[in-house]
């Protein structure tokens, strides 16, 4: 996959202007010298080129060879100096990517772009290399200047430093209130409401094993009078436990609905398709933030089968937004915006299971699209901070960022490859069901009467939830609890049933030894095939109802319940029949053999794996997991056979399986294009149809008006005439509505009959109306292809340029446009899905 | 805005509090076997706690155990000591009152803020709605834009939170159209 697809296309750039420029340098000058300073004169304005190559009348061609005539002849010092002369002199055929700080003045709102829309990556590069070559170039100015140039220089760091601060207090926080929340749902901390049951009872002697209570710690029923124990107790611990669960998704639920409704469900999807450059305002906002960091506690205490880790990245994204307003280098450049937002989603999976390498991975992998090595740095950097600041906050009082840090350090056998590929492909088998139904349901949802009744769906499933998941103790835990239970191995301080071996505590070494499972390990073993029924049915109603939730906790619980079972099955084959083969004699000692932790957590890294076809992000998180490096083999075992059962079984993880549920405009990079189509049969307008165009010096102010409100394309191309077709670049709709409209606010005798001029004026027209220049916002670099250009290569270009549309010409003259909805409904259209399911403004 | 004021008196407030009581921060967390199983060599699971305030290095049979029970089990220390675990483990009392506490207050703000919106805010938008109903009309837009306009007069600060508010409004509108309504997003 391809994963620098900006970084490579503008190096490969330059160096094709750079080949392209010596040789029309050796032809018209015969001079041959090429300073340092080369590099960075020839990328500046491919623009230049570009209009140099498509229209030979206009006069720029003339200044473009004398700037780099210029250059090559004076050092590099000076260099800096033409092109700050070139701009102060020529705007008048220079293009200027607008949106430059400093004291250019501009027309305010270009530059962005409308909810819904899909941004041009080029064009913010390019608009951010101008940026900072202004900034160098002042920077010899003054010292303040300086100054500002060094801010310019490191404001990336210290945003993502910003960002990976305020994430990891907020994932304290989170973790803090849900971990009380939840244990308000059993009881209540006499002395100090603040504190869960663990906290309360954090001084006491007294724990008895079997409920981990103490007398500070007051459940329900004592708080009521009643004692501890008893048929009274146990339903007025029920009824307690129903009636918070409800409270709390209730308000979940309200607040989201009232407050931010899209901070509901895990935002990973609506992640992933906004770093592939598309725009929902206020996704990332302050309310968002808010809301679905409370309603993430709230629904997380409620104990809904649900996790807090995909929503953490969404809530790290909002950060990242939030705080990379505060240095306009990245809050006014969508592009630069989202290398932020890759960092920030490293650091949202770094707090959620205190993995740190693991976050940049994840970020690499499944998230992000665009990664170069700048942010893959930042990203590490953004990780690290957060990991730390979670770590000093350290909510759980282990001395890790997670509940179910485990810590192994035993030996496996070769023969437990099997099982661990067995596990590998149970785990894709439930991940596929679990997929499958999901989106049936979801899009049943989406169709239906269902979805009109959101709240009422919310109480619905917690009540059910609640209901069922009481009477078995290992529903009624905390999902992460139950996990860490899972991945324990069962040592002298673990009472749980599961735990329940014929062990004889008066021999020395037997602490750890396998043994005969005991009564309590059968009765563990069909409890937690009760959970592992009911967790699957639960999470597949739960994924998608309007609360914040994430699936990573859920899916690993299913995975840990299935390893653990598996596990147990594989020692006690071990434990009655040591001597056969395929033990090798290895277990013959008795000695530590076979730990049923370790099946767990494989199991929980193929579920997992196959439920969001990630590989090698998954195995790092599951072994920071641990700190167990040896167990990198039997994860990657797991994890690759889960992910062929996955493919096998089921196209799609459940992201892009949400993805293409709710139509986002994502052009995956992992698919391939395999139709013969052309550029021309995609591109627009069809047959019989005439393309919108405007002219770069011959339309009035009215004719452009009546363009913009008889057709409704988001951006035009700029012709020289209509007769000729040739090409001179593109404009957008927005600029153009946003400099009509300022022009006729600041510029004086401005009216309908006023001629606009986009580029190639040699002589202004003379007369009353005074001529409104637009070459301001008009992008003289649109990329073009020909009309017989196969489909794949465009599909291609988009996705490794990030392009927003291209123009197609044929024999030099311009004949329509695609644009990256062009592209998405003609794969759709080819995959023989629904064209019109493809979600744009 | 005055709730970050509300906010922010309360997070004090807490804190100030929150000095006043203290907690153990740190323990030693010993679990054995109870001695009888140990020493009678009957087979049982019970098992006991030991926690004891005692520096990290001390953190172990020794330390925390031993002078608790030495008396049962004097002798036969060596038997009953490798069964025991012991951990060390830390925690901040006042972080977690602060936290617990700000997000009790932020929910109830919340909760508040949502009481107000559902209950009040309706009413006082009919009022001024039926005042100016000459400016109004049934579309969306402008019975959220009519009342802002004419509360213009109370001065300027006013003016500009109720326009945010206003504007916010709206954005919340349309991001309910599109989940709750038409289903376009967020399934």
């Amino acid at each position: 996959m391809e994963r620098f697809p900006l970084k490579s296309s503008t190096s490969k750039m330059a160096t094709t202007y750079q080949s392209v420029y010596k040789k029309g340098a050796i032809n018209t000058n015969g001079r041959g010298v090429v300073t340092p300073g080369e590099d960075d004169m020839v990328d500046i304005t491919p623009g230049l080129q570009q209009a140099a190559a498509t229209s030979p009348t206009t006069p720029t061609n003339h200044g473009t060879f004398q700037l780099y005539e210029h250059s090559g002849r004076n050092s590099n010092a000076s260099t800096n100096s033409y092109i700050a002369q070139y701009f102060n002199t020529s705007t008048g055929d220079a293009i200027i990517f607008s949106g430059m700080q400093g004291d250019t003045d501009d027309i305010p709102g270009i530059g962005q772009y409308d909810d819904f829309h899909t941004i041009d990556w080029q064009r913010d590069i390019a608009r951010d290399r101008m940026r900072h070559r202004y900034i160098v170039k002042k920077r010899q100015d003054s010292l303040w200047d300086l100054i500002k140039g060094a801010h310019d220089a490191w404001s990336g760091w210290v945003c993502v430093l910003l960002v990976g601060v305020c994430t990891g207090v907020v994932a304290g926080v989170i973790d803090i209130g849900a971990s009380w929340m939840t244990d308000l749902k059993f009881g209540i901390c006499s002395q100090a409401f603040w504190f869960n049951r663990e906290q309360c009872c954090w001084s006491s002697d007294e724990t008895t094993f079997d409920q981990g209570n103490c007398s500070q710690w007051l459940t329900w029923p004592q708080v009521f009078g009643e004692s501890r124990e008893g048929a009274g107790a146990y339903i007025i611990s029920y009824l307690f436990y129903i009636v918070w669960a409800l409270l709390f998704a209730a308000l979940s639920a309200s607040l989201v609905r009232m407050f931010a409704p899209y901070a509901c469900g895990s935002g990973i999807p609506e992640i992933k398709t906004i770093l592939s450059g598309f725009i929902i305002r206020g996704y990332l906002g302050k309310w968002t933030l808010i809301v679905k960091v409370v309603g993430l506690i709230l629904s997380v205490s409620s104990g809904l089968s649900l996790g807090k880790e995909g929503p953490m990245v969404h809530i790290a994204s909002c950060l990242g937004n939030i705080l990379s307003y505060l240095f306009p280098k990245y809050g006014r450049n969508e592009a630069k915006k989202r290398e932020i937002l890759s960092a920030a989603a490293a650091a949202g999976v770094s707090v959620a299971f205190g993995a740190p390498i693991g976050g940049v991975l994840f970020s690499l992998e499944e998230v992000s699209y665009y990664f170069p090595l700048k942010t893959l740095w930042r990203s590490f950097f953004c990780a690290l901070i957060a990991a730390f600041i979670l770590r000093s906050i350290n909510p759980f009082g282990n001395e890790h960022s997670v509940l179910f840090f485990v810590e192994y350090n035993k030996p496996w056998i070769f023969f437990e490859l099997i099982p661990f590929v067995g596990l590998g492909i149970i785990g894709g088998c439930i991940a596929t069901i679990f997929i499958k139904a999901n989106i049936y349901w979801c899009r049943y949802r989406k169709y239906s009467k269902l979805g009109q009744y959101p709240v009422t769906e919310v109480l619905v499933v917690t009540l059910v939830t609640a209901v069922i998941a009481y009477p078995n103790p290992y529903t009624r835990m905390n999902t992460s609890q139950l996990i860490y239970l899972l991945f324990n191995q069962c040592g002298i301080s673990n009472s749980d049933p599961l735990c329940d071996y014929n062990r004889n505590f008066t021999d020395v070494n037997s602490a750890i030894e396998k043994a005969a499972a005991g009564p309590g390990v059968y009765k563990a073993i069909w409890l937690l095939f009760l959970a592992l029924v009911l967790k699957l049915v639960m999470t597949i109603f739960t994924f998608g109802i309007k609360v914040p939730c994430g699936l990573f906790i859920p899916s690993l619980a299913l995975g840990a319940i299935a390893g653990r079972i598996v596990g147990i099955g594989v020692e006690q084959l071990a434990y009655n029949y040591p001597k056969i083969w395929l033990f090798s004699g290895e277990c013959s000692t008795g000695d530590d053999c076979i730990t049923p932790g370790l099946y767990a957590m494989v199991g929980a890294a193929a579920v997992l794996g196959g439920v969001t076809r990630m590989t090698v992000s998954l195995v790092v998180i599951m072994f920071e997991l641990t700190g167990g490096v040896r167990y990198i083999v039997p994860l990657m075992a797991a994890a690759m056979a889960s992910k062929w059962v996955g493919d096998a079984l089921g196209r799609q993880g459940i992201y892009d399986a949400h993805i293409a549920l709710n139509g986002y405009p994502f052009l995956d990079s992992k698919d391939e294009f395999q139709h013969t189509s052309l550029a021309a049969d995609v591109m627009q307008p069809k047959r019989n149809e005439t393309l919108a165009v405007i002219t770069q010096d011959s339309m009035t102010v009215d004719d452009v008006e009546t363009l913009l409100k008889e057709t409704e394309h988001n951006g035009y191309p700029v012709v020289v005439s209509k007769e000729s077709q040739y090409l001179v670049g593109f404009v957008l709709r927005r600029d153009l509505n946003l400099a009509i409209a300022n022009a006729r606010r600041t510029m004086e005798g401005i009216t309908g009959q006023s001629v606009v001029v986009f580029a190639g004026m040699v002589s202004p027209p003379a007369g009353p109306p005074p001529y409104l220049p637009l070459n301001r916002i008009l992008d003289m670099a649109p990329i073009t292809v020909t009309d017989q250009t196969p489909m794949e290569t465009v599909v291609d270009m988009f996705r490794k340029l990030g392009l927003r549309q291209t123009l197609v010409t044929h024999n030099g003259r311009l004949l329509g446009v695609i644009t990256k909805k062009d592209v998405l409904r003609h794969v759709k259209q080819m995959d023989n899905e629904d064209p019109n399911s493809v979600l744009f403004n | 805005m005055f709730y970050k004021c509300v906010i922010l008196t309360f997070v004090f407030t807490c804190i100030l509090f929150a000095s006043g009581q203290s907690y153990e921060d740190k323990r030693c967390m010993c679990v054995c076997p109870s001695p009888a199983a140990v020493l009678n060599n009957t087979a049982g699971s019970d098992r006991k706690l030991y926690i004891g305030n005692v520096p990290p290095n001390k953190c172990n049979c020794d330390g925390v155990i031993l002078p608790r029970v030495g008396e049962i089990i004097k002798g036969r220390e060596q038997e009953f000591c490798p069964r025991c675990e012991c951990k060390y483990e830390s925690r901040n009392t006042t972080i977690i009152k602060v936290v617990v506490i700000i997000v009790i207050w932020v929910i109830m703000l919340l909760v508040v803020y949502m009481g107000f919106l559902i209950c009040l805010d309706p009413l006082i938008n009919k009022r001024a709605k039926a005042s100016y109903q000459e400016h109004t009309n049934e579309d969306d837009e402008s019975t959220i834009s009519g009342p802002s306009q004419q509360l213009g007069a109370r001065g300027n600060v006013l003016n500009r939170v109720t326009h945010q508010q206003d504007k916010w409004k709206r954005q919340v509108r349309e991001q309910r159209r599109n989940i709750y309504d038409r289903h376009t997003m967020l399934n």
